[in-house]
């Protein structure tokens, strides 16, 4: 079953993103920290299936090295676990760690959902009538790339069976060559042919796949009624929270329900796509 | 005026200053997106100016190519942890001037993402090689530094040692490091200076191999269409 949240505007999309991801950088409150990993974990999973774990549990060790290793460069904080070099490693220190490490962890699982949901197609959708030469840029850069890569392997194919292709850099390079040269002859003739076409003697329009449905328009107001009180929570301290020389984090209040909220919105649509589904089918 | 001269006159006199000033007044730890803002907000001018000429449907491919040709070449060539694509990159802005530099670095770094994944370091990484293709393009044009293999080679080294590779660190510094220090900052380099070494050899390599063949080839398309001279193409 394909995800809900996917289906939804490219705006919507990509609008849920700058949000998440523009919190999650900033915020370094460990509740607030412990919602965005666990609903981009649960998301992550939910895009990925089975196949999302083992990039999960590869960022474990990655946690723990990213945790371990704070300590040692940032030396501040009141009570000392052991001397190191005759250096301090702190308890403090190795919190905050854990809280960047896990900043960072958490932004690695929310780019790999942002890659699943908003694809090439659908950032060149988005921003095509704003930047329309860049974006006809990106999508025959995204064209071209397979194309040249099986050009290049028809290419050394064909060296294989004259007896070429032996000393591997020297090989490579000729291979770039005769890929350019092909390349750049091409890029003449497609050049032209869109100017014999007409490309630049009128405003290009476009064909829309997306439209803005009432769901879309409810979306957007809930994120930006749900952002609005996330950043006013901020606003009134309740997510500081400072770790070195001494622990000083705000306690848990009300901000962290709009936050995770916000957070679920892509989980809450999958599970209400699926239930939805699940219902209709037993009709049959 | 140009639109696209008070674009960028906009850019630097208020919304940088502007970024600049929000990013102090917030707190925590807002440095990442404070640098991150103002990395894009650098990049717009450029992007402006390129939108607003209208480029010919010629020189738009030709941009497309040279960045897809630095994309596949990393796939396309079965030789593990070596990337041509700076050398590329440095190659297109030689021979077709700083603006194209700047797009086909920018454009690469991005597009080459969506193959990779996209993460925090994307507009870093477009800044870094589009900048990157902008100097080269700048310092070879109207034979400022002869297009010699070995030239090339040197500041292709330098460059991707002492801009690309740290530009990408400085994005891991915003992002992981819990206080900005020296001796935090001088580990981060350390760490990325191997990464960065290694790429600067393949430049090196590219270069020395491949940099004359290349740029020869690139000069000859734009002899025989005449590209990139007039402003109507044909």
């Amino acid at each position: 079953m394909t995800d809900a949240f996917s289906k939804c505007h490219p705006a919507v999309n990509f609008l849920f993103f700058v949000g998440v991801i523009g919190t999650g950088v900033v915020i370094g409150h460990p509740a607030y920290l412990l919602a965005g990993t666990v609903t981009g974990v649960i998301y992550y999973l939910l895009l990925n299936g089975a196949k999302g774990l083992k990039m999960i549990l590869g960022l474990l060790p990655l946690y723990i090295f990213l945790t371990a290793i704070n300590p040692l460069l940032n030396t501040y904080g009141a009570t000392p676990l052991f001397y190191l070099l005759g250096r301090p490693y702190t308890l403090e220190a190795l919190l905050y760690g854990g809280t960047i490490a896990g900043m960072f962890v958490a932004m690695l699982i929310w780019f790999g959902c942002y890659n699943k949901v908003l694809t090439s197609d659908k950032f060149t959708s988005l921003f095509g009538n704003l930047i329309p030469a860049i974006s006809l840029l990106l999508v025959m850069v995204l064209r071209m790339v397979p194309s040249f890569i099986r050009k290049a392997q028809q290419i050394i194919g064909a060296r294989k069976s004259i007896g070429k292709g032996t000393q591997k850099l020297q090989e490579g390079m000729t291979v770039l060559g005769a890929l350019t040269s092909w390349a750049l002859e091409g890029s003449v003739i497609t050049g032209d042919s869109m100017r014999a076409r007409g490309y630049g003697s009128a405003k290009r329009s476009s064909f829309v796949i997306y439209r803005m449905t009432v769901l879309d328009r409810l979306l957007v107001v809930i994120m930006a009624a749900l952002m609005a009180f996330t950043i006013l929570a901020a606003s009134l301290g309740q997510m500081s929270a400072i770790f070195t020389p001494a622990l000083d984090i705000a306690p848990v209040s009300w901000g962290v329900i709009p936050y995770t909220a916000y957070l679920l919105i892509p989980v809450a649509l999958h599970i209400k796509e699926a239930i939805s589904w699940h219902i209709s089918r037993s009709r049959i | 005026m140009k639109k696209s001269n008070i674009a960028t006159l906009l850019v630097f006199l208020l919304l940088i200053p502007a970024t600049l000033y929000l990013g102090m007044r917030l707190p925590g730890r807002s440095y990442y997106i404070t640098g991150t803002l103002i990395i894009i907000e650098l990049m717009l001018p450029f992007f402006l100016a390129f939108e607003g000429r209208k480029p010919q449907a010629r020189e738009l491919v030709v941009i497309a190519v040279m960045c897809a040709i630095a994309i596949a070449g990393r796939m396309a060539i079965p030789i593990p942890n070596f990337k041509a694509t700076f050398a590329i990159i440095m190659l297109a802005g030689i021979a077709f001037g700083p603006e194209a530099g700047f797009m086909v670095g920018a454009v690469t770094a991005f597009v080459s993402n969506f193959f990779y994944g996209h993460g925090p370091f994307t507009p870093w990484q477009m800044m870094a090689y589009g900048a990157g293709g902008m100097l080269s393009g700048f310092l070879f044009a109207k034979g400022r530094l002869p297009r010699k293999p070995w030239i090339m080679a040197v500041f292709g080294f330098l460059c991707v040692i002492l801009w690309v590779g740290p530009l990408l660190d400085c994005s891991h510094i915003f992002l992981m490091l819990s206080g900005i220090s020296w001796e935090a900052v001088a580990a981060t380099f350390a760490s990325g200076f191997p990464v960065n070494v290694s790429q600067g050899v393949c430049t090196v390599l590219v270069m020395v191999l491949f940099g004359r063949p290349l740029l020869e080839k690139l000069d000859r398309i734009q002899v025989k269409y005449g590209m990139m001279e007039d402003e109507n193409g044909l």
